[in-house]
């Protein structure tokens, strides 16, 4: 089976920091990789070169068959890509349900001139869309669906996680990258979280995710592909009882969560 | 808050009265405003206009009932706005001064939606739109001047040529950011005032002289407009062509606004980085909002030089894409009608009070840092997207 995602050698220099180091990895399709690693060890940038906020130094990203090193995030978004980021990064004036409604842009078409000369091709666009949404928001954990007019900027935290994952599914990813979606998640929505990935991979067997997490609940809960990177180098990979046994990545996180999980 | 409490939805019947009513009193009131002549019946318009926005702000399901109103009986709302805007005039009468200035306040209103692309739903501050509305008045009169090309005929081409402009201007803003945008755009708005100043087919600081009347079915601009034996002085002409462009201004921005291109760029005013994950190109949506300012700018542009028929560099300075900008940010940014009634007021507000005439940048000046502080979504403010009719 040939991956979906492959990551090679991939360095990113900023200044004299170097926050990913030679970094090679692979996902393949329908698969959940757990990339763990302690503060600042450039797991979030990993995610950053993948969808073209920045420019690796070297390195070469490909994705389902074809290479998008250097491509710009449209194009990511485009080919199949989404993601979330750490610290949620909503439209907070928008509603919650316009938020999803823009993660569908790579999924419509409506230009200036179809929305100015056929409003009716425009209406019907935006009608299926917000029919989509409306079925994203009521899919997973939570009450989004009821809070669809609500401006983002006004959820509770784990809305705002819950509301971001959705927007990236709007988009019909075929890999989807979380960056520490359990963030500011009691240990209740932590578990529904888990159900929710769970139940997306049933519904949905061809989708891959990258999981960030510091949250070793999490991680267990996907435990075949795990992957902890240190200092921007990867220094273990494997499933998650080997991954968590190696001696480097105990040292790594030094008696932290690794430790008694 | 946004709470669920469900707003009274009106019945027909209510909701058919208050459309009505509702644009009779509003009309009664900029009637009132155009006819008082300074002084304090200015002040006492003024304080009811206070107390209005005062009552507005305090009591928000004033406005949820309006808008709930309006989107009951949307065609008795059209037709009532349709026929006050046909028999405005006819009120007015024979005081040409009163339908300048209506004149002047729908061109406005027109700039002042073009602005809103980007100031309003995409957060680009522009300071060019007035070089936009030049570069539109000065195409469409060196066509019809020189090559007596017809009025009707320059409106589209003028339309394009500031449409390229506002591509060229739009480039910067792929690589530049906020604060430098708006010194870019300063700069490309001063260079054409200065272009225009100093080439001399464009007739150098003179500007252009006997720009001819448009005509329409052998009826001539210049002629008073005789309606069903009432004779309208010939600026009703004009009064009617610029409502006709409001129209279109308004039907382009609510459809862009409700389209995805409305909420693309919506998504990169909230926050840039995250518009791009959602697969936003971002840099050609910016580029787009400059496009579609300056092409409705342009038209503006092109009735302006007809109506006046005499057009100079001085129409188009910076003072002018300054007082558009204050028009958006006191109407409210990202909403339509606000813009209009910050177009209306802006337009019609300087006349009145004499006092300021002489001090209209620092009298803008202070309205906008009065508003940035005080209330900086404006009179109205942007509202929420509804959609298949919920409430
Ligand atoms: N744009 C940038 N410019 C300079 N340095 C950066 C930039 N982005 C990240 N870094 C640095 O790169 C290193 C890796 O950061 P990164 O955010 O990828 O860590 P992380 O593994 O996601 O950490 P955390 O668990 O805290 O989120 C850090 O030292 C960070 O300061
Ligand atoms: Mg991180």
């Amino acid at each position: 089976m040939s991956a979906l995602l492959k990551v090679e050698n991939l360095t990113m220099r900023f200044g004299g920091l170097v926050a990913l180091n030679d970094v090679s990895l692979s996902i393949d399709k329908g698969a959940v990789l757990a990339v763990i690693g302690p503060n600042g060890a450039g797991k979030s940038t990993l995610f950053n070169v993948v969808t073209g906020v920045y420019r690796p130094t070297s390195g070469r990203v490909t994705f389902d068959g074809a290479e998008i090193t250097d491509r710009p995030s449209y194009e990511v978004v485009d080919r199949g890509i989404a993601r979330t980021f750490q610290s949620s990064r909503l439209f907070s004036d928008l509603s919650v349900l316009d938020n999803v409604i823009i993660g569908m842009h790579t999924r419509t078409r409506t230009g200036v001139l179809t929305a100015l000369f056929r409003p009716g091709a425009s209406r019907r666009e935006m009608a299926a869309c917000v029919e989509k949404a409306e079925t994203l928001l009521k899919l997973g954990s939570g009450d989004l669906f009821e809070q669809r007019y609500r401006p983002a900027g006004t959820l509770a935290q784990a809305d705002r996680r819950r509301l971001e994952i959705a927007r990236a599914l709007a988009s019909q990813p075929k890999l989807l990258l979380l960056d520490e979606p359990s963030v500011g998640m009691d240990d209740m929505e932590t578990d529904a979280l888990v159900a929710d990935i769970t139940r997306l991979r049933v519904q949905n067997p061809a989708l891959s995710v990258i999981l960030i997490e510091h949250d070793m609940r999490v991680v267990e809960a996907f435990p075949q592909h795990v992957t902890c990177i240190d200092y921007g180098s990867k220094i273990a990979e494997g499933d998650f009882a080997a991954v968590r046994a190696e001696p480097r990545v105990q040292e790594a996180y030094l008696g932290k969560a690794v430790a008694h999980a | 808050m946004q709470g669920r409490a469900s707003p009274d939805v009106p019945g027909i019947a209510a909701a058919t009265v208050f459309a009505i009513a509702s644009q009779i009193i509003g009309a009664a009131f900029l009637y009132l405003i155009l006819r008082v002549d300074g002084g304090w019946q200015v002040v006492g318009l003024l304080a009811l206009l206070g107390l209005g926005f005062y009552l507005l702000e305090r009591l928000p399901w004033i406005a949820d009932y309006a808008l709930a109103s309006f989107a009951r009986v949307p065609l008795v709302a059209m037709i009532t706005a349709a026929v006050i805007v046909l028999a405005f005039p006819f009120f007015v009468g024979s005081n040409t001064y009163i339908l300048h200035l209506l004149i002047v306040a729908e061109l406005y209103a027109v700039l002042a939606l073009a602005l809103n692309f980007q100031l309003g739903s995409a957060n680009i501050p522009n300071f060019a739109t007035g070089a936009s509305y030049g570069i539109g008045a000065y195409v469409s009169a060196l066509l019809a001047i020189n090559f007596g090309v017809s009025f009707w005929l320059t409106l589209p081409v003028a339309a394009l040529a500031a449409t390229l402009f506002g591509f060229i201007i739009g480039i910067p803003s792929m690589r530049t950011r906020d604060t430098y945008l708006a010194l870019v755009t300063i700069a490309f708005g001063v260079v054409v005032q200065q272009l225009l100043n100093n080439f001399s087919w464009t007739g150098g600081p003179n500007g252009l002289v006997g720009i001819p009347a448009p005509s329409l079915f052998g009826h001539s601009f210049a002629d008073p407009l005789v309606i069903f034996g009432w004779k309208l002085p010939s600026q009703a002409n004009f009064y009617y062509l610029s409502a006709a462009l409001v129209v279109v201004a308004i039907v382009t921005a609510h459809r862009l606004h409700g389209s995805r291109i409305g909420l693309a760029w919506n998504a990169l005013r909230a926050d840039e980085i995250a518009a791009k994950a959602q697969g936003i190109n971002v840099a050609w949506f910016k580029v787009l909002a400059f496009a579609v300012d300056a092409f409705l700018a342009a038209f503006a542009g092109t009735i302006y030089a007809f109506y006046v028929s005499y057009i100079s560099p001085d129409n188009f300075t910076f003072l002018v894409s300054v007082t558009i900008m204050t028009m958006v940010i006191v109407g409210g940014m990202d909403n339509i009608f606000g813009v209009i009634v910050g177009a209306f007021l802006l337009t019609i507000l300087p006349e009145k009070l004499r006092a300021f005439a002489d001090y209209r940048l620092l009298f803008f000046g202070v309205v906008i840092i009065g508003f940035l502080m005080i209330r900086p979504q404006g009179l109205f403010p942007q509202r929420m997207r509804r959609y298949g009719g919920e409430p």
